[in-house]
């Protein structure tokens, strides 16, 4: 078989991959923006879900009745955010002060998050990466 | 006292590390042998040092020797035992002087087995280990030092994160560190045959059974760090295309694709360069993949808060791929392949394409994993990918190589004939086509959990073909029984046949991927009065909550208090089990709760349920229950994959005799 046909076939093979690798992922695509750059921007974007990170305002935590829903105000910066997620496991390292990151869709001023993940507290900063995750799927 | 011990150990195995590196330099240009020696006496003098080094923290961790600061920031006197020895790689400073005390294991071996061979690669083989060491070494000197004194008064210590309390995340890390670590071996060797310019296919067979096992350490790393996942962080899955998880996928995929593109090389004297360059790939990820998790780019909010470690790293990987590059310029004359590829329909061509897959599903994951520090970069905003994507992206990749999987061992070398093929290929097809008529009428519906299953069948019939074959060939030819003749056609060909049990292994895993695609999830807040769930044919019933403390069970409860549950289990309404998850709080972590996950598991099925929360005076308790499906088959096919690798593994014995 003469090289070029092979050379032909792999660079046709090689295009065709990285086609599909760089097409179409806008819909997948989770901005990680600043709150306050949300509320004020999140027209602007094309993208629906967002990943925003900050602080769990202190003693803003509260549930419902059944406890499967979270309300907390998260901040960043000057700017809170009302945020609400339902599961009935949050990520273990949960509580007042913690940073966390959420995931989710803006809808009438309240954050949707679907995702809610809790940065480590920084004495473990090298574990940071295994941060603890709650209703995630795949 | 300890610090400066443990501190001057590192100092000095750094130190002759340097030195046994001069040394083997000083030696290919005076060929003297006593320079030789001498050079191949310190290395293993560093090594020895270095495992000293080590042990001297797995003491100081043993004894809860808090003035050190890293005992404090990863053990207390509360921590258990085992976890105060696991403590060694639970933070930075200790994980990386663990990279380096595996190594020296590594070294050790190899320097000792080939003392007295292969003199003109072992000068060379020795260098690359010293580079890797010593700059692993000076990191742990002048960066992140695990015997730096504590700062101030001696505390208590903060113990080790209960969420690394965990069977797997014992063995996880030094699995992982042994994966990424024993590619150094070969590669060490590849560099060693580009500089000797002995690039035939003997480098590579030396290497073989280093990369094998290697190959299969990492292999398990993957998979526990999944099991892990599983069990510790509790939100049901396994895989969550993490940068982390990523970064021990990255040389996995590549190691892959090199230890089926060697055998080419072995057999036909192909893809010379493609070899060099796949190992010196896998390699160079491995140290990729540590900085990309011990930098934190990728995951920390605050990216690029570039530290002078992160900047040494980057230069260190950015220094091997420059000599990698260059050195595959350098020789490029002597790394033509003496053969070429006749057909598409050859062996040889279903390994290129395999090879192919392989590489590429490693640019797809690094892509996905680099995309927020690209889009960071380009565009002012850090943009992720989900879990989705990669799945989306990776899936169609996965199955085309579960076709070659079977496609390319049935194919012949050179070229395949239209009726070898279809000798070959008629029965599996046929097989395969029942297999998912059956799947259908089961009820699956999903496009690729069906897909996937047609092709399990499609490569199970040919690899039991294979089996058949063979056994039958045997069979006429010896008049033994057959069960002697299975075990006698496996003794002749342990790599071959080996690689079809990874084989079965990796479908089983596969079928094991496809459960998920038919999880349940259910989110539930039951209590004394409302005590009662229902999800798929399974109802969940709170038949009790209780606590139990450190005081009333000192043995069980040594460092936390728990809150439990009892969950009773009804499936079509008669009684199928019991699960007690339960929620801990850990007394030497600040209070830190801790979820411990409940779990049946079946071959078909687990019933993973989460305790969320519990209120220990109303009853009131959250559940997140899961029905996994097929999860097991993921964890059994690891256990064929290294059951298989064991087998190809095994010495030959024509060769030993």
């Amino acid at each position: 078989m003469p090289k070029a046909k092979f050379i032909i076939a792999i660079l046709a093979l090689s295009l065709i991959g990285f086609g599909w690798m760089v097409i179409g992922f806008e819909t997948e695509e989770v901005p990680f923006i600043s709150v306050s750059d949300l509320i004020e921007h999140h027209e602007s974007y094309t993208q629906e879900k967002f990943r925003l990170g900050g602080n769990v305002l202190d003693g803003s935590i509260k549930y419902s009745e059944d406890k499967l829903d979270l309300f907390f105000e998260l901040k960043q910066g000057e700017a809170t955010l009302s945020v609400k997620h339902h599961s009935a496991a949050v990520p273990d390292l949960f509580k007042d002060g913690t940073q966390v990151i959420v995931e989710g869709v803006y809808k009438n001023g309240v954050f949707v998050a679907d995702n809610l993940m809790t940065k480590c507290a920084s004495r473990y900063e090298e574990e940071s990466n295994y941060e603890s995750k709650s209703s995630q799927t795949i | 006292m300890i610090s400066i011990f443990g501190s001057s150990l590192i100092s000095l195995a750094f130190l002759l590390t340097i030195t046994s590196l001069g040394l083997n330099l000083w030696y290919l240009k005076s060929k003297d042998s006593r320079v030789y020696v001498a050079g191949r006496n310190a290395m293993i003098s560093a090594c020895l040092l270095t495992f000293s080094a080590g042990g001297t923290l797995v003491y100081a961790l043993y004894n809860s020797d808090l003035s050190l600061t890293y005992v404090n920031k990863y053990s207390s006197v509360f921590t258990p035992t085992i976890y105060k020895i696991s403590g060694f790689w639970a933070g930075m400073e200790g994980s990386l002087l663990f990279w380096v005390f595996i190594l020296s294991i590594f070294a050790i071996i190899v320097l000792y087995q080939n003392r007295n061979k292969y003199v003109s690669l072992m000068p060379w083989v020795t260098i690359v280990i010293a580079i890797v060491m010593s700059f692993f070494l000076f990191i742990c000197l002048a960066f992140e030092n695990p015997f730096a004194p504590v700062d101030g008064p001696i505390k208590m210590g903060s113990g080790l994160n209960p969420l690394l309390q965990h069977w797997a995340m014992l063995l996880h890390p030094p699995m992982l560190y042994l994966g990424f670590i024993g590619f150094t071996i070969p590669y060490a060797y590849a560099i060693a045959a580009m500089a000797t310019q002995q690039l035939d296919a003997s480098w590579i067979r030396l290497t073989r059974r280093w990369s094998l096992f290697t190959w299969m350490l990492l292999s398990i790393a993957v998979v526990m760090g999944g099991k892990w996942a599983y069990m510790e962080l509790g939100w049901g899955g396994y895989w969550a295309w993490d940068p982390v998880e990523n970064a021990s996928l990255f040389p996995w995929l590549t190691g892959t694709a090199y230890i089926h593109s060697v055998i080419i090389q072995e057999k036909k004297n192909m893809l010379v360069r493609w070899n060099m360059i796949l190992i010196m790939l896998t390699f160079t990820l491995t140290i990729f993949g540590t900085y990309l998790t011990r930098s934190g780019i990728v995951s920390s909010i605050h990216a690029f808060a570039a530290t002078d470690l992160s900047i040494w790293f980057f230069g260190f990987v950015m220094f091997l791929v420059s000599l990698n590059i260059g050195l595959l310029i350098y020789r490029h004359k002597d790394l033509n392949s003496q053969n070429q590829l006749d057909s598409f329909a050859s062996r040889e061509a279903g390994f290129v394409f395999n090879n192919m897959i392989f590489v590429a599903m490693m640019l797809v994951v690094l892509w996905g994993t680099l995309y927020p520090v690209m889009t960071e970069a380009l565009r002012g905003v850090q943009i992720r990918l989900g879990p989705t994507w990669f799945n989306q992206k990776l899936i169609p990749f996965g199955l085309v190589l579960l076709a070659l999987t079977g496609i390319a061992p049935l194919l012949a070398w050179r070229k395949t004939s239209i009726n070898s093929i279809k000798r070959n290929f008629s029965l599996p097809i046929v097989l395969s086509f029942i297999t998912g008529i059956i799947t259908f009428s089961l009820g699956i519906r999903k496009v690729y959990p069906l897909i996937t299953i047609i092709l399990i069948g499609f490569v199970l019939s040919t690899i039991l073909l294979e089996f058949y074959r063979g056994t039958k060939a045997r069979l006429k030819s010896s008049g033994e029984n057959i069960f002697n003749v299975f075990i006698t056609i496996m003794d002749k060909n342990r790599s071959r046949y080996g690689g079809y049990i990874v084989h079965i292994g990796i479908l089983m895993m596969f079928l094991g991927f496809t459960g998920k695609a038919f999880d349940q999830e259910a989110d539930v807040s039951l209590s004394p009065e409302n005590n009662t769930v229902e999800l798929a044919e399974y109802s969940f019933e709170l038949k009790e909550y209780w606590q139990e403390s450190p005081n009333s069970h000192p043995k069980k409860r040594q460092n936390h208090k728990a809150e439990i549950t009892s969950i009773d289990i009804y499936k079509n309404g008669a009684f199928y089990t019991n699960l007690k998850p339960e929620r801990r709080i850990y007394i030497d972590q600040n209070s830190q709760p801790h979820s411990e996950v409940a779990l049946k598991t079946t071959l078909n099925k687990d019933i993973y349920i989460i305790l969320g929360s519990l209120d220990l005076k109303t009853g009131m308790a959250t559940l997140k229950i899961r029905l996994n499906n097929l999860v097991s088959w993921v964890w059994l096919g690891t256990l064929v994959l290294i059951f298989g690798t064991l087998i190809a593994l095994l010495p030959n014995r024509k060769l030993d005799e």
